[in-house]
């Protein structure tokens, strides 16, 4: 008992949503020893992050009930105590951190106000000098360079690395024995995430204090956990070491879950065949030819609302992209790859710079001039909830677009046109008559991928199309592109963050690092020889699998 | 195709039955039926003449004889809208079906219905309407400007007061039965609010739209106009009118809408600035569809909701603006109004408590019905509140 610093026992938390009850957790038990890291692993409403807020108790009463369990912390059961009770628990004895960096601290306060607030709230002794002086203590544990001199920022003077670091200085300045961390590098760059979770390790290995970790990374899950819980729809269906779970994982949820991982999936055999047969291919004029890109948005200031000065969002791209090949685009937040996807299909206007498709020139065209070169690209989105239109039927959506191409020649002939296109993306026919709002984010982003193949494109950009899915339904509609891709002979540009997937889709990799491109290659080569410095850092910060 | 159709709710449907879900909603939803079946069948419900009567085997309608132009234009318009609404096409066929058949049927009214120039109420009760064999009386059998002098009426007798002639609310200072001048005045109130929140509405889209979809430059200008709008005090621009031009219920509902529209403009814009971004929206760009489809089937759909809501509430202050003019004396003359009875009732020497409760009683329930529907559109089309305040669930 006494190595236990946490035991939860037969949880069950159930949520009241439109009158009826959801079972969230389910009975669940697991423990955390004192020093260790416990993860919480699973997909998207499985019931992870209600397991922590019934841990911390954030759950509002009203709606959320506990038919069943204790959760003893120290030997006390936390669903029993009372509103101070638990709130001399939170925050002192346990902390919390959250996942996103940008909404978790008042914008109103400056950082050291926020930390000595919670500081001299759970040691009301305190002075503000002591209260100062522990705070900016915290602040250089966390890492902050120039600790003293940021005591007086704002939140919106640090960037989303640096805010997270200052949320764990805020949960650590009362030097809690459970740390509860909610994804808390999932916002964050992959090179950003790195340092967060070495920073988390240290500090644990420091204080000796124990940490809930949730995530959905099993790449994270490798770098952190010495225990590793698999959560399946509010159940544990798989509680043991991480090695073990990771190594020789036992239920078949865990290991459908690994499997799926964009670096276990195996690449279907025919598509391998069709790279050998293409090399040659290669040498012929490229689809997409881009010499010399710029997209700078101008900063506009004063009265008259004249040009300070330019965000050099793409700078100088020149770029090739050749037939039938899928060309991974990556690069961290903020680098302008989402720019140069939406430039190249011409939604964003360049500010010089040349794209030619088929040898035919793009920039310049008038929107009249380039209806008819819209049918040869088009582009799928990240985000499933606002890529399809809610008012229209999935008909209307698909056949609008063949309508104003003289594609078909009567209606009729659309919806059947339309029909066989929601076929080859796996969904069923009758799904035309049905609106958006009936569909999961998986199957969204399928009628997506079927309205940007309505026009019979050369060229789709898919922009983080899989960012926002579940790792297994990421594995599915990345399968899904790759055999598109091959009864089509498609070429893409695929824009991503995740190295997995760029690993498992691409044929070629170009790398961005502030609006230029810094190395591009084949994906094997840049992904196994980096040249480039920040190539070899972001490789480099990867989480990845192995043990 | 049609195997696979299945009956499907569509997001519009969603949105109308989550309001209808509320209970004030329902209150306020059948207190304006009742404001519209008052206002198109006023003279069949409250008239001096009879609606049918057999005399010497003839049978004649004295009503339909006497009925005005303005009579028969909006029951021919309503007629229109009760077609178009079993007809279901798509909502902007039918309102500029509607339009067009309301304008055709504005000419045939005033080419073919001739009306007697001049109605002397007092003839109704005269031998040759009332020795008859049979007739059928309006529930209410007097006109609204029926002074009733041939009976000798006093004026402001409260309700069953005066002997031998019933009238449920009384009458006012000049003899005529108070029920009767406020069915016809539902008119007034009804088309005073649809009529300038439409003039109101179609400006705002149209400014606001524009400045949502174009931004940059456009915006700039279209904001210091808006601004420029909402500046105006509406109540004096109209006091000015009214001192200079006369009394006009016209003028009136194109003053208030004219200076209305800047809410609309921004609600849309906002609305257009938010749309502009979505992805659908660039999809349909991408896809290469002209920009009316862009503007008005993929970008204004989805951004009418808050318009509605405001809508609601906007209808509700054109009435009230219209009942404070006629209150002050400066609404029209011939035609009752509401707020011009109220003001009739504060004139009076003697505190007439009939003259004052009726209606003020219809303006307040008439603004109040509006503000719920409105409140009702608000909470169905933001999920989040209705689920918090337990409004619709």
């Amino acid at each position: 008992m006494n190595d236990r610093l946490l035991e939860v026992r037969n949880l069950s938390t159930y949520l009241q949503a439109d009158g009826r009850e959801v079972r969230a957790v389910d009975g669940i038990s697991f423990s955390i020893p004192k020093g260790d890291i416990f993860c919480l692993v699973g997909e998207s409403g499985s019931g992870k992050s209600v397991t922590a807020l019934s841990v911390i108790r954030l759950l509002p009463d009203g709606i959320a009930s506990h038919p069943s369990g204790e959760i003893l912390f120290n030997g006390h059961d936390l669903l029993k105590l009372d509103d101070p009770g638990i709130r001399a628990v939170r925050g002192s004895q346990i902390a919390m951190i959250f996942q996103e960096p940008m909404t978790s601290l008042n914008p109103v306060l400056t950082i050291g106000e926020q930390i000595t607030e919670a500081l001299q709230l759970h040691h009301p002794t305190m002075t503000d000098a002591e209260a100062e002086q522990r705070t900016i203590m915290a602040l250089e544990q966390v890492q902050i360079p120039h600790a003293s001199g940021r005591f007086r920022d704002y939140p919106h003077q640090l960037s989303g690395g640096q805010r997270q670091r200052v949320m764990i200085a805020m949960a650590l300045a009362c030097e809690p024995q459970l740390l509860i961390a909610d994804e808390p590098t999932t916002a964050l760059d992959v090179t950003v995430q790195a340092e967060i979770l070495r920073l988390m390790r240290k500090l644990q290995d420091d204080t000796g204090m124990s940490m809930l970790f949730i995530t959905h990374d099993f790449g994270v899950v490798a770098q952190m956990a010495q225990w590793v819980g698999v959560m399946q729809q509010g159940k544990m269906v798989e509680v043991g070491s991480c090695s073990e779970v990771l190594r020789k994982p036992q239920h078949a949820y865990t290991r459908q879950l690994l499997a799926a991982l964009p670096e276990n999936l195996a690449k279907p055999v025919s598509v391998q065949a069709q790279q050998i047969t293409q090399e040659p291919a290669i040498a012929q004029t490229p689809l997409l030819q881009i010499r010399d890109l710029k997209v700078w948005f101008p900063i506009k200031k004063g009265l008259f609302r004249h040009t300070v000065g330019y965000v050099r969002a793409v700078d100088e791209v020149t770029l090739d992209i050749p037939q039938g090949q899928i060309v991974a685009l990556v690069g961290e937040s903020g680098c302008g790859k989402t720019t140069l996807g939406r430039a190249v299909v011409q939604l964003e206007k360049p500010t010089s710079g040349s794209i030619r498709i088929q040898g035919q020139e793009l920039t310049g065209l008038s929107a009249r001039e380039l209806r008819p070169l819209r049918r040869k690209m088009q582009i799928a989105f990240q985000d499933p909830q606002s890529s399809l239109n809610p008012r229209l039927l999935i008909e209307t959506t698909l056949t609008e677009p063949m309508k104003v191409h003289g594609i078909g020649a009567n209606q009729e002939e659309r919806i059947e046109l339309a029909g066989r296109l929601l076929e080859s993306v796996q969904l069923k026919r009758d799904f035309l008559w049905r609106y958006p709002h009936e569909f999961s984010g998986g199957q969204r982003q399928r009628i997506g991928l079927a309205r940007a193949l309505t026009l019979n494109p050369e060229f789709i950009v898919c922009d983080e199309i899989t960012s926002a899915l579940d790792v297994s339904v990421q594995a599915e509609i990345l399968q899904l592109l790759l055999s598109i891709r091959q009864q089509r002979n498609l070429t893409l540009l695929f824009i991503t963050h995740n190295i997995g997937v760029v690993e498992y889709l691409s044929d070629r990799t170009v790398v961005m690092y502030k609006g230029k491109i810094v190395e591009q290659g084949e994906t094997e080569q840049v992904c196994k020889r980096p040249q480039h410095p920040y190539t070899q850092e972001l490789l480099a910060a990867v989480p990845r699998l192995t043990v | 195709m049609t195997e696979y159709i299945v009956s499907r709710e569509s997001f519009a449907a969603r949105i109308w039955r989550k309001t209808l879900e509320g209970v004030g909603v329902k209150v306020g939803l059948a207190w304006v039926g009742l404001l519209i079946f008052a206002a198109v069948f006023a003279p069949f419900l409250a008239n001096s003449m009879p609606l049918l009567m057999s005399k010497n085997g003839e049978i004649s309608a004295p009503v339909l004889h006497y009925l005005s132009l303005e009579d028969a234009w909006i029951l021919a318009s309503f007629f229109i809208a009760l077609i178009l609404y079993r007809l279901r096409l798509g909502a902007a066929k039918h309102i500029l079906l509607f339009l067009l058949g309301s304008a055709i049927a504005a000419v045939l009214v005033n080419v073919f219905i001739k009306p007697p120039v001049l109605v002397i109420y007092d003839d109704f009760r005269s031998a040759a309407y009332t020795e008859v064999d049979w007739r059928i009386m309006p529930p209410i059998p007097y006109a609204p400007t029926d002074y009733l002098r041939d009976l000798g009426s006093k004026g402001l007798e409260a309700p069953f007061a005066s002997e031998g002639h019933t009238h449920l609310m009384g009458t006012e200072e000049n003899g005529a039965d108070v029920l009767s001048r406020m069915i016809h005045a539902c008119r007034i109130s009804l088309s005073i609010g649809l009529i300038a929140s439409g003039i109101a509405l179609l400006i705002g889209v149209v400014v606001g739209g524009l400045m949502g979809y174009f931004s940059g430059i456009v915006d700039m200008l279209g904001m210091r106009l808006v601004e420029i709008f909402e500046d105006i005090p509406t109540l004096f621009l109209l006091l000015t009118f009214v001192a200079f031009f006369g009394r006009s219920l016209y003028m009136m509902m194109v003053i208030i809408g004219v200076t209305g529209w800047s809410g609309y403009a921004r609600y849309v814009r906002t609305e257009f600035l938010k749309l502009r971004k979505q992805d659908y929206v660039q999809a349909a760009v991408a896809g290469g569809l002209p920009l009316s489809s862009i503007l008005f089937r993929h970008m204004l759909p989805n951004g009418v909701a808050p318009l509605l809501v405001a809508v609601s509430f906007g209808v509700a202050g054109a009435i009230l603006s219209e009942a404070t003019l006629s209150f002050l004396g400066l609404g029209v003359v011939d035609a009752p109004s509401w707020g011009q009875m109220l003001d009739q009732a504060v004139k009076s020497s003697t505190f007439n408590w009939w003259m004052a409760v009726f209606p003020g009683g219809a303006i307040f329930m008439t603004v109040f019905s509006y503000n719920l529907i409105g409140e009702s559109f608000r909470d169905a089309i933001d999920p989040k509140l209705s689920r918090e305040a337990g409004v619709n669930t």
